[in-house]
């Protein structure tokens, strides 16, 4: 199955600069700004389920990258959204470092190969150091989307 | 502990005995560059195309850990690494103080039973 991520992350599901200083507030920040692009129909639930996977795991994946991500019904097709955070975010990485760049995965509880294929795609991405510098120092969203285009395979 | 030839049905017994123990799970998934190069001879294919290939497909074998291990309440935390099994095996029990290992290959795991400091379950 060929799976891009750059079809599933939407202009409007960036962040250039999150306001919240640590990781539930940022999600509860991008999951309200899902809700206000009507790209999340349950936002409540949506973090209900994000909420979760914290309590039970790091998703702060080391070197500045957190990947909060949930199964869950609140979301209709597998969704990606992406925020930045100019001084980073504690997401309990394994590292012990702080995230500057969050990417946020959701899919429905039925499609469990795509958001798995997913996560491999992103992880994969994201331990490439170059990658992650073009994503810390780009412009703007459009940018954004033409760092993962371009780089993802 | 995950290698480029590891199934997915150690996934399940790993999380049904941190659950039944009330144990922490690490998932650790190697990336043996040796391994990596010998497949690719054998294959007759480009060295760095194994590698992305075995890459994803740890990440894969990671997040299925993950996302059953949240089913079932087990707290995870996941782990790619590249270099010798038996090193980074070794780096891991001592920074996480792990408890016991469970592993599924027959040829390393035979030198990780003798050298390991902790319990060894295989597979």
């Amino acid at each position: 199955m060929q799976l891009k991520i750059s079809e599933y992350l939407k202009p409007e599901a960036i962040i250039m600069e999150i306001k919240a200083k640590e990781k539930l507030a940022a999600i509860d920040e991008l999951v309200a700004h899902m809700v206000k692009n009507k790209l999340v129909s349950d936002g409540k639930e949506f973090i209900k389920a994000l909420a979760k996977r914290e309590n039970l795991e790091s998703t702060g994946i080391g070197d500045g990258i957190a990947i909060p991500h949930a199964r869950t019904n609140a979301v209709q097709d597998l969704l990606l959204a992406f925020a930045r955070s100019p001084k980073g975010i504690d997401f309990s990485s394994i590292d012990g470092k702080p995230s500057y760049i969050i990417f946020l995965i959701a899919s429905p509880e039925n499609q469990k190969s795509e958001y798995i294929m997913a996560l491999a795609k992103l992880s994969r991405l994201l331990r490439k150091h170059p990658v992650r510098e073009m994503l810390r120092n780009a412009k703007d969203s459009k940018e954004i989307m033409n760092i993962i285009k371009e780089n993802e395979e | 502990m995950l290698t480029g030839d590891t199934d997915q049905s150690i996934l399940s017994v790993a999380v049904q005995l941190c659950k039944s123990c009330g144990g922490k799970l690490f998932v650790l998934f190697v990336i043996e560059p040796n391994r990596v190069s010998r497949l690719a001879s054998l294959t007759h294919q480009k060295v760095n195309l194994v590698y992305d290939k075995t890459e994803e497909n740890g990440w894969k074998l990671l997040y299925l850990a993950e996302d059953e291990a949240v089913e079932n309440g087990v707290w995870t935390s996941l782990h790619l690494e590249e270099g010798s099994l038996l090193d980074l095996t070794k780096r891991y029990v001592d920074t996480y103080q792990i408890e016991a290992l469970l592993i599924k290959r027959k040829d390393e795991s035979k030198k990780i039973f003798v050298s390991s400091s902790i319990p060894v379950i295989g597979l």
